[in-house]
């Protein structure tokens, strides 16, 4: 590859140069990308006056931190506490995703048995069901169970969204293994549970990672979920409702918007670009799912 | 039995299709009949339906029943209220969905946003893919830069777009120190929808970009040289070199910006709320935000099971279309 670039100079595989044009279009496309992000980084620090009549202004001498502080201090929506509550989510749906998933995935992919292969195909129906408009029949389950309106109930539907797609990657890198590690496990005398967790799990570390990655960025942006499924007598709320509950009914007033979504997304900002790498070639791994 | 057990072991319909390698992938032989299993121990069948079983319930409980009770809704008069007895009215729900203009409405912008988003998401990805084909710092850069909106959630984004597209918002403001009337972005029902279908395509058009970045590995490097060599212009070299290697990267892009596009629910929520007049109104809003609300859950639940039903024609369309077309190649 690199000899290749070598003999072919400045051109890249297509042929094309890059050329000051190239430079620029590609500058120019990125300026417009992040043109919504300036604004709201600059105008989370301005009065109402100043964002509506400049809005595109820098200028630091007229910041102020005091809608920042009132975001911050903002009773209905404590921040700090939607984070909480999100990143508890990420946390106990990945653990219940990879945790039914992996043992379900290892037997689907190593049994003989003619079942577990109509198994997978039920699982993999079950991939294409847009789970956000079952939402109505969801919550009365989860109503019938004594979940409605809880954590665990919320979890266990996010889960349960996660599973088609879970088990179909995972079936598909355990079959890539050789049965021989299985074979080698099972004559030295461990049951399948052990030979899972001692041989097949160290060996899923990438597809796990993908998977993980996937799993989070869904539940993180979910809106529609903890909106109906945690309501509003549960106490409880996610970045996303609480972002709803707080800017919805004030979507005018430019103070309380911009430095709450500032608040908002900042945190989650920071995680992408520190793990960019990571994220984005896991998601290019898994982006099937969509 | 042995034969049913062979064809458990090879790839399932759906993986077939999926551009792992970006090529075919050569079959596993199959298992002569009559020998199941080879050598290995095999394993009880418990301890097997014990790995299986917890997913199994999470799956079934949470996701195959609600679509089960959805379907069983849509034939009844159900309103939520845990003391009604749902009777059943046939296909009622199911007339009045297809009658009523505004659920039609609905679909009518549900299937714009689906058809023209994923052109517009799709344009762009593998505009911007080709863009940033070779792997620099700089592009590498860049990439992060058109990906980051995928991480802030669509609730957020729409907030931050009505905010800045808002009648008093930063461009229209813009717009009026320059001398130039505002524009209706939000407030004109033609405007909405095509802001909403820009906002959307801004924010989530970083995945389809993946899946092209990722779908140009798969093209020959050799071909691109040799068709170079052989005087093809750039736009003959992506038609015959570039395309065809791309075409299962294509498919994967437009199934899942469309399927992701006819859920399209929170953006709407947020930068819309369903607004003007209804004109950026989508099955999913119409659902959560029009019909639930209204204990209607008769009518939810039908529109809820059409949804499932397009979903799912679309998927697998799709993906039938695509196995044609590789057919067609080999043959």
């Amino acid at each position: 590859m690199s000899a290749l670039r070598a003999l072919t100079g400045r051109r890249s595989l297509t042929g094309e140069r890059r050329t000051p044009a190239w430079y620029a279009a590609v500058t120019a496309l990125c300026l417009f990308m992040l043109v919504p992000m300036y604004l709201l980084v600059v105008n989370a620090f301005k009065d109402q006056r100043d964002i509506v009549s400049r809005p595109f202004s820098l200028s630091p001498g007229q910041f102020t931190l005091e809608h920042l502080v009132a975001a911050w201090n903002n009773p209905d929506f404590d921040i700090a506490f939607g984070y909480a509550v999100t990143i508890g989510l990420v946390i106990c749906v990945n653990i219940v995703s990879i945790g039914v998933c992996a043992p379900a995935a290892y037997v689907i992919a190593r049994s003989p048995r003619p079942v577990f292969g109509a198994a997978l195909l039920f699982f993999i129906s079950g991939m294409f069901i847009p789970t956000q408009v079952i939402l109505v029949p969801v919550i009365f389950v989860l109503r019938a169970l004594g979940l409605m309106s809880t954590f665990p109930g919320l979890v266990l539907f996010m889960a349960s969204a996660t599973v088609p797609f879970t088990i179909f990657v995972f079936t598909g890198f355990i079959r890539m293994l050789p049965a021989s590690l299985d074979e080698a496990a099972a004559i030295d005398g461990a049951g399948p549970y052990r030979t899972l967790w001692t041989i097949i799990l160290p060996l899923m570390k990438p597809i796990v990672a993908t998977v993980f990655i996937l799993n989070t960025l869904s539940v993180w942006n979910d809106f529609a979920s903890p909106q109906l499924i945690l309501g509003p007598g549960s106490g409880l709320y996610t970045v996303t409702t609480g972002v709803y509950a707080s800017v919805g009914e004030y979507s005018a007033d430019y103070t309380q918007v911009f430095p709450t979504l500032l608040l908002a997304v900042l945190p989650i900002l920071v995680i992408f670009v520190l793990t960019q790498r990571w994220v984005m070639s896991g998601l290019a791994a898994g982006a099937v799912k969509g | 039995m042995a034969l049913m057990s062979a064809s458990n072991t090879d790839t399932p319909p759906a993986a077939a299709d999926l551009p792992r390698e970006g090529g075919a992938r050569p079959r596993r032989p199959r298992r002569p009949i009559g020998r199941s299993s080879g050598s290995r121990p095999r394993t009880s069948r418990w301890v097997e339906a014990s790995m299986v079983l917890p997913a199994l319930v999470v799956f079934v409980g949470l996701l195959v029943v609600p679509v089960g009770y959805a379907v069983y809704y849509s034939f009844t008069d159900y309103n939520g209220f845990p003391t009604q007895t749902p009777e059943i009215v046939g296909f009622d729900n199911y007339v009045r969905l297809f009658e009523s203009a505004d659920v039609r409405g609905s679909m009518v912008v549900t299937a714009i946003v689906a058809v023209a988003g994923s052109m517009v998401i799709n344009a762009a990805a593998l505009g911007l893919a080709l863009l940033l084909w070779r792997t620099t710092r700089f592009t590498a850069f860049a990439r992060v830069v058109m990906f980051y909106p995928h991480v802030l959630s669509l609730i957020v984004v729409g907030f931050l777009w009505s905010a800045i597209l808002g009648p008093q918002g930063a461009v229209n403001s813009l717009l009026e120190s320059v001398g130039s009337s505002p524009l209706p972005f939000l407030s004109d029902e033609t405007w909405a929808l095509a802001t909403l279908i820009l906002v959307i395509a801004w924010a989530q058009f970083g995945v389809q970009l993946l899946i092209y970045l990722a779908g140009l590995q798969a093209v020959p490097a050799e071909l691109l040289e040799a068709s170079r060599m052989d005087g093809a212009n750039r736009w003959q070299t992506f038609r015959h070199v570039t395309w065809p290697a791309l075409a299962p990267s294509v498919t994967v892009a437009l199934i899942t910006s469309m399927i992701s596009l006819i859920k399209t629910y929170d953006v709407v929520v947020s930068l819309t709320g369903g607004g003007p007049a209804g004109s950026t109104k989508t099955f999913a809003y119409q659902i959560l935000a029009v019909e639930f609300p209204k204990r209607q859950v008769g009518l939810a639940s039908a529109e809820a099971v059409v949804l499932i039903l397009v979903a799912a024609i679309l998927a697998f369309g799709v993906l039938a279309l695509r196995r044609r077309h590789d057919q067609g190649v080999q043959e």
